[in-house]
């Protein structure tokens, strides 16, 4: 006769039947197959089996519960046995989240970064500042909190054991992962911050400042990466008004040198301003002939010289103008990328994630943005450092820029060499031909764009009108761990795909459940992506409306980690392997990417497949795996499962095969991809090399892609490049010190040398 | 962590600067990576250029 129990705590209380009946009825009620008279039946039989196993010892509550899980099977009530087990596991989950949380916290606060690994989880926050501990202690209570109140238990029982790895998890409830900031819109007649207003920019300095601006502002309001996908055409009119100005300057100028004149700068901009009516033409740095006779006719005119003097004045302001246009266009580029590697974001813990395309506007000013921005980044940072942010990446595309003799294959070519030295720009291929299908020819909006580590917007089932870069992202993610999937399915197909289906179900339930939350938000509560109309359609809401339906324009993707690795335990072989584990390997991805193709006709919404970029996540799925499969060879026997869709990076590989068998990988994942390969420092300082490489992954049809190469620099005497254990400049081994003369020496040789400051 | 130091040499105590591409991204020193994408980095291969298809 059982008398008594031990409760958590220790205490010992009565036993109470009636307890035991209540929590099966919630149980039965929940799962609809029973009323309280089967609650009773059933709590007999607990009660019976409770005296059969302790007779007069005291049960404690888990045996107790062990009890009811068992009865309710036994009793048939299969749905009502997984409602409790659900229900015991979060009520378990709750009681831990709060120490949990606590020792998180205790990590954050006492531990350095650089031996926590937790807190380097994401290698963009510095963990050791203040605001950085600040944000981490937030992230870690949201991450309890959402876990707690927000997740449906079989969400969250998946994403705690590692099925699956819902991103950027402590932003749930707050905001949407990133977006393609359309800077010609957001320039036109000025904009708000939130914290001031910003009139129209005048220059292309101003252009540039309020591009990192923009940039800054908006990452205040989302949680993922921040991207220009039109930096070129945006820049350009920048460039525009800058020459104008140079040219009414320098007009001016020369005229008062030439007739020992003063003050004649608002006669001279008057008169161009009439030029310009009557040409029909802009002062701009293109040809402009009828332009410049009709600034020659009006210099005529107005004052006493002849037309041959009026054609050498205007011959010599023009190329003064172009050149301290290009000057301040290079100053305007520079200052930009200083700007985003210095300037803070998010109360000082990290700098704003950032991006921007270009690579295609072929006008004159479009140009020599290019060309500035790229020796900006070549010239890298104060001390020559290698830029870390924006994220350049340089749209390829035949007839533009990628073969000679298209206008812009200088800058292609610039492109490689720049990043033949410093890592970026990475590439994006539009003719690949998921991304040529978009493509209509004088419409940037239809190039395809990259933001954040990867991320692509295209197709737009909710609005097939829409289907454009511009002003779109995505809105979350989730991803799936499938090696977990291929080693339960034990080598059997079959029992893969449907495990994978259900995986995929679950994770599209999970994204549709998060985007309800974002749904219900309103334009104050992102005042610049919504209040500013960045996001495709904000312009048209009032304060009253919620986001849903402009929202729909966006991304929900799933993605997934470590093919290789799945491929190799459910056949023993990975895709880089034989062509027949490629085959293998596409029909999985190809499974998912059909799942996502249905399920956005199904909801008329963007379902779209990512390879995710797992920098956290590479480590996290595979020690719960190893925890619970032991070590498996090929499988779980590293530290990290392998990106996406990747060959594995330790697998001995060419250039050639990689890329020829990542690249369909590409086509499937339309939420995003990346493909790098491993050149050594030889290679890269051949820049025929380079370009012969972006040309492969252009002609295989990758979508994008980028070269990796070791980047090495000794503060000491600036060198940038290949460094073994000595320095190939300054001779001296990493800690080492070398005398301030041997400096001195160097620096006749390399005058561009930048001076150490002892302080790194 | 250091300045010129008492004979005039320059540099004890001063590391290289490894720059490496994490993900889509760069990471300006590699003490900020995780263990695991360190231990990524560490097995990276160099591919040839030479097409052995």
């Amino acid at each position: 006769m059982i008398q008594s129990i031990i409760k958590r705590d220790g205490r010992v209380v009565l036993y109470d039947q009636n307890k035991i009946a209540s929590a099966i009825l919630r149980a039965l009620e929940a799962a609809r197959e029973g009323d309280a008279s089967d609650a009773a039946r059933v709590a007999n039989d607990v009660q019976r089996e409770l005296e059969g196993r302790f007779r007069d010892r005291a049960p404690n509550i888990e045996d107790i519960q062990d009890a009811v899980e068992r009865q309710l099977m036994n009793h048939g009530f299969i749905a009502s046995a997984k409602a409790y087990i659900l229900y015991r596991a979060n009520r378990t989950r709750a009681r831990e989240a709060n120490t949990t949380l606590m020792k998180n916290i205790d990590e954050i606060t006492k531990i350095d970064a650089r031996i926590s690994d937790m807190k380097r989880d994401n290698a963009n926050i510095d963990g050791n500042t203040a605001m950085g501990s600040m944000l981490q202690i937030g992230s870690a209570g949201a991450k309890a909190y959402n876990e707690m109140y927000l997740l449906r238990p079989e969400h969250a029982k998946a994403y705690r054991e590692g099925d699956i790895h819902i991103h950027d998890f402590d932003f749930y409830s707050l905001t949407t992962t990133c977006c393609q900031i359309d800077i010609q819109k957001l320039f036109k007649g000025g904009f708000s911050t939130g914290h001031g207003y910003l009139r129209e920019p005048n220059s292309i300095q101003s252009y540039a400042a309020l591009a990192a601006i923009a940039i800054q502002s908006n990452q205040n309001d989302q949680h993922g990466g921040q991207s220009i996908p039109n930096f070129d055409y945006g820049m350009a009119e920048g460039v525009a008004k800058t020459y104008r100005k140079a040219y009414i300057r320098q007009l001016t100028e020369a005229l008062e040198d030439l007739l020992n004149l003063e003050d004649e700068e608002a006669v001279i901009k008057d008169l161009v301003t009439t030029a310009e009516r009557s040409s029909a033409e802009t002062a701009r740095l293109e040809n402009t002939p009828a332009f410049e006779q009709a600034v020659a006719n009006g210099l005529v005119n107005r004052y006493q010289i002849t037309k041959q003097q009026a054609a050498v004045l205007i011959t010599r302001v023009r190329k003064r103008a172009v050149k301290k246009t290009d000057r301040d266009t290079y100053q305007a580029m520079e200052g930009f990328v200083h700007n985003l590697n210095t300037m803070h974001s998010r109360a000082g813990a990290q700098t704003p994630f950032s991006s921007i395309n270009y690579g295609t506007d072929t006008s004159p000013e479009g140009r020599m943005v290019i060309r500035n921005i790229l020796l900006a980044l070549d010239a890298g940072l104060g001390h020559g450092e290698t830029c870390i942010f924006p994220i350049h990446i340089f749209k390829v595309k035949e007839g533009v820029n990628y073969n000679e003799g298209d206008p812009n294959y200088d800058l292609f070519r610039l492109s490689c060499k720049v990043s033949a030295k410093r890592l970026f720009p990475n590439y994006t291929f539009l003719d690949a031909p998921f991304n040529l299908q978009y493509y209509v020819p004088g419409r940037p909006e239809t190039e395809v764009a990259t933001m954040g580590c990867r991320t692509r917007v295209m197709g737009n089932v909710f609005d097939p009108n829409r289907q454009i870069a511009y002003s779109r992202g995505n809105l979350s993610f989730t991803s799936i761990n499938l090696p977990r999937i291929a080693i339960e399915a034990g080598g059997d197909e079959k029992l893969f795909y449907a495990r994978l289906q259900e995986m995929l179900e679950l994770v599209a339930q999970q994204l549709l459940d998060r985007f309800e939350i974002q749904a219900d938000k309103h334009i104050y509560n992102y005042p610049f992506l919504m209040g500013q109309g960045v996001w495709l359609d904000s312009d048209k809401l009032t304060m009253k409306d919620d986001l849903r339906e402009v929202l729909k324009h966006g991304t929900l993707s799933i993605g997934f980690i470590g093919l290789a690795e799945a491929l190799t335990a459910l056949y023993g072989n990975h895709h880089g392997e034989s062509e027949e584990m490629q085959k293998k390997g596409l029909e999985i991805i190809g499974y998912m990417r059909d799942y996502c193709d249905k399920k956005s006709q199904e909801m008329k919404m963007n379902f779209t497949l990512l390879a995710t970029p797992a920098e956290g996540l590479s480590g996290r799925f595979i020690r719960m795996d190893q925890k619970r499969f032991g070590r498996i060879q090929g499988v779980t026997d590293r530290e990290y499962y392998t990106n996406s869709f990747h060959i594995p990076v330790w697998y001995d590989i060419s250039v050639y095969d990689k890329i020829r068998l990542e690249a369909p990988y590409h086509a499937l994942c339309n939420a995003g991809h990346i493909s790098y390969v491993e050149l050594d420092g030889d290679t890269v300082r051949n820049v025929e090399a380079f370009e012969s490489v972006v040309r492969c992954m252009h002609d295989f049809g990758i979508g994008y892609g980028s070269i990796n190469h070791p980047v090495d620099r000794d503060p000491v005497c600036g060198y940038v490049g290949v460094i073994g254990d000595v320095c190939p400049r300054c001779g001296r081994r990493e800690g080492e010190s070398i005398p301030a003369e041997r400096i001195e020496e160097l620096k006749k040789l390399y005058p561009e040398m930048p001076a150490f400051r002892g302080i790194q | 962590m250091t300045v010129k130091s008492e004979n005039e040499k320059l540099g004890q105590g001063v590391g290289f600067e490894r720059i490496r591409r994490i993900t889509g991204y760069l990471v300006g020193t590699m003490d900020k990576w995780n263990d695991a994408k360190r231990a990524e980095e560490r097995d990276r291969v160099k591919h040839g250029l030479k097409n052995n298809a």
